[in-house]
């Protein structure tokens, strides 16, 4: 399970909707405790993709080596990757899949004509051959 | 002994420290005898072929292995190595 703190939860979304019609990314910092990760910092990441933005992210490594360095000074850890898909579903994509990694939690965003409409959180595998949903909460 | 930082998701498979010293000439040298010593963490770096999952960056302190010598870029002391995911996508 993975629970998002309200003041993290309103970073994503004014990220996502910024973003808008392409497509953000970031990065959940917070706690993991019994199974259950909480986060308390979402660190939005900039979308490295050097191509149309509407459907493709990529994140930039040496912001992540920066974004795991202020994770250990604060005492957090990086629990997760959110992105989001523009006027369309917050699944699971292939392409989400094939550059995943099974050590994180994957939240996907849905913005549909500018404005959050759902989201979804993704476990993948070794292999990037499947995801299993992951239970979400977040509080508005 | 180049220190190398471990990431949270991986600390449970070395006895949860955040970092490990380990000795060794390259970079691959190190990620061998992490891997060795902690075995539980190899199937998260290296594939059944015994090369770095496609996913797995490697930095040693704040450059892309890729971009020096890749696995044989010398390491040494003072050196850190992080592991860092490559990570992307789109609907």
């Amino acid at each position: 399970m993975i629970q998002i703190e309200k003041e993290a939860w309103e970073v994503m979304v004014a990220h996502a909707r910024a973003a808008y019609p392409r497509e953000c990314c970031g990065a959940m910092l917070g706690v993991e405790k019994d199974g259950a990760r909480r986060v308390s910092v979402a660190r939005p990441m900039r979308n490295a993709f050097e191509g149309a933005q509407e459907d493709t992210y990529v994140l930039d490594p040496s912001e992540q080596l920066q974004v795991e360095k202020e994770a250990r000074a604060r005492g957090l850890s990086v629990l997760g990757i959110f992105h989001s898909h523009p006027d369309c579903d917050a699944y699971f994509s292939r392409r989400d899949l094939e550059n995943s990694c099974p050590w994180y939690s994957f939240v996907v965003l849905s913005v549909k004509k500018g404005e959050f409409d759902h989201a979804n959180s993704f476990l993948p595998n070794f292999d990037q051959t499947a995801a299993e949903k992951e239970q979400l909460e977040y509080s508005i | 002994m180049a220190k190398i930082l471990i990431p949270t998701p991986l600390r449970h498979f070395v006895n949860g420290q955040d970092a490990v010293e380990i000795a060794g000439a390259t970079v691959g040298e190190c990620l061998e005898k992490l891997t060795t010593d902690f075995g539980d963490l190899r199937k998260n770096l290296f594939n059944d072929e015994g090369k770095l999952r496609s996913f797995v960056n490697v930095y040693l302190n704040d450059e892309d292995i890729r971009y020096l010598d890749k696995t044989a870029t010398a390491a040494g002391d003072r050196d850190t190595i992080s592991i860092v995911p490559s990570i992307a996508g789109g609907r």
